[in-house]
């Protein structure tokens, strides 16, 4: 093989992990979040919410990382609105979702307007593991990130095992499935709903919040382009399972990241239809997900969007 | 303890109540927010008001704004009552724009006036009811998400607008258009500076023609028979497929022609920043009106004051228009969460002692 | 009269009120250690009330309850499993998705954070054993049959060691061989010194299998007696109020041409599995033709595929000589199809709109509701008063949602609209589910009135005693099947039993 050739595509897929990682804090969230029965269509703006929080965070601090996890607390906060709103008082849950992206838009454009373009003194930046980051091929592409890209793998087998292999996994899909039924068997479905909820939204402030404090450690309104709706669409291709939101997120993360590496490789090809590749990828895997989803039974929680009423008659 | 039991019927009263409360909690939260960021929010409100009815050229721009809102909103009443959750009204926007644009730009220049914007008028509904079906057959014979699927159709039309503006129809190199010809421009209707075009007319005749077709008749009641129970509505014999296209396709066509004329009345060429937006603001012009589409004529306007005031504090406070989107997003929270009183009374309970 | 340290459970003066209605008015039950007491009541005698108050999922608005003379206070369904209450509902409240063993463990607290399937695994079959029935604690609810998935739930009560068992009318899905099974088991238990209260209205298993009855009637307590100590008809009347006819008045069929003739019909359902398979029958005008056989045997589905609503993979259905098959719904309504689907609101009716919307929806094409393109709302109103005033509906306002309805009238809104529009042929599934006896019976007459007027009808009911009732032949449906078809004059009911549990000998004798 070519050695340049060879040394370009671990760089492109180094870097679609990297842009990957943006996608699947959200996604897996949004993973657990539909199991448990609650649809969120605010990913976007909570994604923007954790980028601007994370943002402003790490510049008062100094540090990425603390300006990460305030931004996951902002994001969370702002999905519990969705979560009082959803499931306290059974609003509908597709308009709700809506109406927390514009919130998120608005008030990140709001307070971010007078930081947009400003930069970040520190970034999160790539910690090799010693060892592993050694293996030919495989290391510089997949152990010499940054921490954050190493929690990603760290969350995708947890929540798999948590969903599928404990008793608190067997409650979440329980109450996703059958409300009614949990309840009677004394399960919070209420409470349930509530946690991934908020959870599902801290993930989704991680996502937006790894983008400004670690890969573009800057602020533009509007600096998460969309990527909360992909990670909504991921998570039909990912059949609510957090292993395939993994394979999910690397797919959009390597078309990005080659989209970019073309765009910046001066082809020939139009960068407005480069830009659009993703949304359009996207566009196809929903149509085939949704396709499989139906012939083949599987994954979608059966009370998705449906709120629970237990005194109803 | 929060308890809460079904009501028979909602008191006329609480229908007009919730989203009048709606509306003062939003701009509450409006002034938090602001107060934050040390911004006088009396003072922001007096502005915004001022910017938007201040004068006879102000409200004639705010009706400029709430021409767009009013025919997209209408068109969202009927596709929203029959559960069809069209989001893509700023796709359809950008499409029906690009396909009117293109005959402005393109099109034989010995066309009288009227007929070429007759014909730029449809063929901008055209491209938009094009682009609403194509979510509406993805719904109807694969059941794909329309929410998701409208959504990603606004970034691709957003990209293919892009692809022409920094392509063959960009001009040295900037993404703007050549300016249309006279024969292309859509009457205004007040003399300059207003910018108010005949485009009200068409709002205003779709509003009726919405209403009229939701409350008196048969196509009107099928949409709404499988808006509340789609396997009723095939137990019923009512052709699902046939009537979702054809809803879809309305609501797109009006979102087509909101962008055509626009850009043919108001901006006169065209370019990346179309004011695609009005498509989001419209959704929640027709929640809050309660998808009836004469209320939303008036909810429009209002939502367009607030959008024309943003613009005014912007530039005269630099107060970052991102308040709107808070203010007009916290509406919609406190409406839809002011929607369970109208379902349930709500009683407080004590918890009894164990 | 016992003292109270024999008594289990006693439920003292429980009022619990529902917007409009009281459904328990100073109700009072107790139940012994070791017996199976039977609730017994109609339709909205207020019997699911009292036991969703007794496992917690409604709190009472006023009364005691004492669990071994312990006074209790049941917030939740967790409160009541922890005071050994543990009831099975009469739609089970299992998760579809999840395997036996997972649905078993839902809610335990004294599992652990991990789950150790094998050792649940082992704890399932031991219970299984003792009660001499088998289950696969690997499988998923949804690859269970209903009867198997009664058994899960009696399982998960008892591993959540249940000293006081409810049953909500767990036979009405069972076939008459499974209740039988169902009643060994209970009056296993009942040795075991556990106490059963099992809720039902059909007054042959409550005399066979408990030792009191305790009748309700619009949720008011009517008494308790022993039930060795009444007949029949004297727990019916107290369950009524007044005597009850056990046969409806019926004429000899006049049978006239075949309308609807069923060859060789292949249907999948929506899992895409087989669900109509080969399958003939006909029906003549004039006649009842009953479908007998325990629900999701394809009773649905070929309903479906009669009407249009699901289509045919293979195989004709022909209306009166004419082939319709897979034919639009619109257009077989129109042909004279009606239909009553089993699930009123969620295909009969649309629960938000109002009556009136309701009654036009099956006739809003044609004049004088229709007017081209518009509809004329005025005619459609004269229309259902015209229904509502011919069939005597309670509609306290034409512009109220239907769903804010009784069940009965809006059985009665439906059942008009339907018969309505002069069918040739008439689906009726389950028309009498959850209804009172008064609504029973105008029901069930107005089915005998339409066949005397020539009317063909498919009658499916999981109600035996209903088709024995009102129709005239039986056909016994079994996967997906007819296995066997007799005149009702010559029915033997233990056979007809075999053939729904889809015995072969039955079929071949």
């Amino acid at each position: 093989m070519n050695p340049t050739f060879g040394s370009i595509l671990i760089k492109v897929l180094a870097g679609a992990l990297q842009s990957s990682t943006i996608l699947l804090f959200p996604t897996l969230g949004e993973v657990l979040t539909e199991r448990s029965g609650v649809l969120n269509l605010g990913l976007e703006g909570l994604m923007l919410i954790g980028a601007f929080f994370g943002f402003l965070g790490a510049m008062k601090t100094g540090n990425p990382y603390v300006g990460l996890l305030i931004g996951m607390a902002a994001a969370a906060a702002a999905a519990a609105i969705l979560a009082f709103i959803c499931v306290t008082l059974r609003g509908n849950q597709t308009v709700t979702g809506l109406a927390l992206t514009i919130f998120g838009t608005g008030l990140t454009g709001f307070y971010g307007d007078r930081w947009v373009s400003q930069r970040l003194a520190t970034a999160i930046k790539p910690m090799a593991i010693p060892g592993l980051s050694r293996i030919p091929v495989l290391g510089p592409i997949l152990f010499s990130q940054d921490l954050i890209v190493y929690a990603g793998y760290i969350l995708v087998a947890l929540f798999w095992f948590l969903l599928f292999k404990t008793k608190a996994g067997v409650h979440l899909r329980a109450v996703g499935d059958n409300a009614k039924a949990a309840d009677a068997m004394g399960i919070n479905v209420v409470g349930t709903r509530y946690f991934w909820t908020i959870l599902g939204g801290a993930l989704a402030g991680a996502g937006g919040a790894y983008i400004t404090c670690g890969i573009h450690p800057y602020w533009l309104n509007g600096i998460t382009s969309g990527r909360g709706w992909i990670a909504v669409a991921l998570v039909v291709f990912a059949m609510w399972n957090p292993l395939n939101a993994f394979l999910g997120s690397f797919l959009f993360g390597s078309i990005e990241a080659l989209q970019l590496q073309l765009q910046a490789g001066g082809t020939y090809i139009n960068s407005a239809l480069l830009s659009m590749l993703p949304y359009l990828t996207t566009f196809a895997v929903i149509i085939v997900a949704t396709v499989i989803v139906r012939v083949r039974h599987v994954g979608t929680p059966k009370e998705l969007g449906i709120p629970y009423a237990r005194e109803e008659r | 303890m929060l308890r809460f039991e079904k009501r028979d019927k909602t008191p006329i009263q609480l229908r007009l109540l919730v989203p009048a409360v709606s509306v003062l909690l939003g701009l509450l939260v409006g002034s938090v927010v602001m107060l934050f960021a040390r911004v006088n929010p009396l003072k922001a409100y007096g502005a915004i008001v001022k910017g938007a009815f201040g004068s006879g050229y102000t409200f004639s721009e705010t009706l400029v704004i709430a021409v767009p809102l009013i025919l997209i909103s209408a068109g969202l009443c009927l596709v929203y009552r029959m559960k069809f959750l069209n989001i893509g009204a700023k796709g359809q926007y950008i499409i029906g724009a690009i396909c009117g644009s293109y005959l402005a730009l393109f099109g034989p220049a010995t066309l009288s006036r009227p007929l070429l914007l007759t014909l730029m008028m449809v063929l901008g509904m055209i491209g938009g009811a094009l682009w609403a079906i194509i979510p509406a057959l993805l719904k109807v014979y694969w059941n794909v998400n329309e929410v998701i699927a409208t959504l990603l159709l606004n970034y691709i039309a957003s990209y293919i607008l892009w692809y022409f503006m920094y392509g063959t129809w960009g001009t040295r190199g900037f993404p703007l258009s050549k300016n249309f010809a006279v024969n292309a421009q859509l009457p205004r209707i007040l003399p300059a500076p207003s910018r108010l075009h005949i485009g009200l007319f068409f709002a205003l005749a779709a509003a009726v023609v919405i209403w009229v077709i939701i409350r008196k008749t048969r196509f009107g009641y099928e949409a709404m028979v499988i808006g509340e129970n789609e396997r009723a509505a095939r137990y019923a014999g009512i052709n699902v497929v046939k009537t979702v296209i054809i809803a879809a396709a309305i609501s797109g066509g009006l979102d087509g022609l909101a962008g055509i004329a626009h850009t043919s009345a108001v901006l006169r060429l065209l370019q990346l920043e179309i004011n695609s937006d009005y498509g989001y603001t419209a959704i929640i012009v027709a929640w809050l009106a309660g998808l009836d589409p004469l209320v939303a004529v008036g909810v429009s306007v209002l939502l367009a004051a607030l959008e024309a005031g943003g613009y005014q504090i912007q530039i005269v406070m630099r107060v970052p228009f991102g308040i709107v989107g808070v203010i007009e997003s916290a509406i919609l929270f406190c409406l839809l969460a002011g929607e369970i009183v109208t379902h349930y009374h709500i009683r407080l309970t004590r918890r009894v002692a164990a | 009269m016992d003292g109270q340290e024999q008594l289990m459970l006693v439920m003292n003066d429980i009022t619990k009120r529902f917007p409009g209605i009281v459904a328990n008015d100073h109700v009072s039950f107790a139940l012994r250690k070791g017996e199976i007491h039977t609730l017994l009541g109609e339709n909205g005698a207020g019997k699911s009330t009292l036991m969703n108050v007794l496992d917690g999922i409604y709190y009472p608005d006023e009364g005691e309850i004492f669990i071994e003379g312990k006074r209790v206070n049941l917030r939740s369904p967790l409160d009541s499993m922890k005071h050994g209450i543990g009831m099975i509902h009469q739609h089970f409240m299992l998760v579809d998705s999840l395997s036996v063993i997972e649905n078993v463990i839902l809610g335990l607290e004294s599992q652990g954070f991990f789950v150790d399937k094998r050792a649940i695994a082992h704890q399932i079959e031991a219970i299984a054993t003792r009660y001499n029935f088998r289950v696969d604690p690997y499988a998923r609810i949804w690859q269970l049959s209903v009867g198997e998935q009664q058994r899960v739930e009696i399982i998960k009560t008892l591993f959540r060691g249940a000293r006081i068992l409810i049953l909500d009318e767990p036979t009405a899905v069972l076939t008459p061989q499974e209740s039988e099974e169902l009643f060994g088991i209970l009056r296993e238990m009942k040795s075991e010194g556990k106490s059963i209260i099992f809720i039902s209205h059909k007054l042959n298993e409550v005399m066979s299998v408990s030792d009191r009855v305790t009748v309700l009637r619009k949720g008011r307590l009517i008494g308790t007696v022993d039930t060795a100590a009444v007949t029949e008809g004297e727990l019916a009347k107290m369950m009524i109020g007044r005597d009850v006819l056990f046969r409806l008045e019926r004429k000899k069929a006049e049978l006239g041409p075949e309308v609807l003739k069923v060859e060789d019909a292949l249907a999948y359902n929506d899992r895409g599995l087989i669900a109509v398979n080969k399958l003939n029958i006909t029906v003549h005008a004039g006649e009842i033709v009953g479908i007998a056989g325990v629900a999701g045997n394809g009773q649905v589905e070929l309903a479906e595929c009669i009407t249009g609503l699901r289509r045919l993979a293979g195989g004709h259905v022909a209306l009166k000589g004419v082939d319709v098959t897979n034919a639009s719904p619109c257009t077989l309504a129109s042909a004279g199809v009606n239909y009553i689907p089993a699930d009123r609101l969620g295909v009969g009716l649309v629960p938000n709109l109002s009556t009136i919307e309701n009654a036009m929806l099956r006739n809003y094409r044609k004049e004088p509701i229709s007017k081209g393109a518009f509809i004329s709302y005025a005619a459609a109103c004269t229309y259902t008063d015209g229904l509502i005033k011919k069939y005597d509906i309670a509609v306290p306002l034409q512009n109220a949602p239907v769903k804010v309805l009784s069940g009965g009238n809006m059985q009665k809104l439906l059942l008009a609209r339907e018969i309505g529009e002069r069918p040739k042929l008439l689906i009726a599934e389950h028309p009498t589910r959850g209804l009172d006896v008064g609504a029973t019976e105008f029901v069930r007459s107005m089915l005998l009135e339409q066949r005397n007027n020539g009317v063909a009808i498919l009658l499916i009911s999981e109600d035996l005693d209903e088709i024995l009732m009102v129709a005239d032949r039986v056909a016994v449906m079994y996967e997906g099947r007819i296995v066997g078809i007799v005149d009702v004059d010559s029915v033997d009911v233990a056979q007809i039993g075999l053939m729904m549990a889809g015995s072969t000998a039955a079929v071949q004798s």
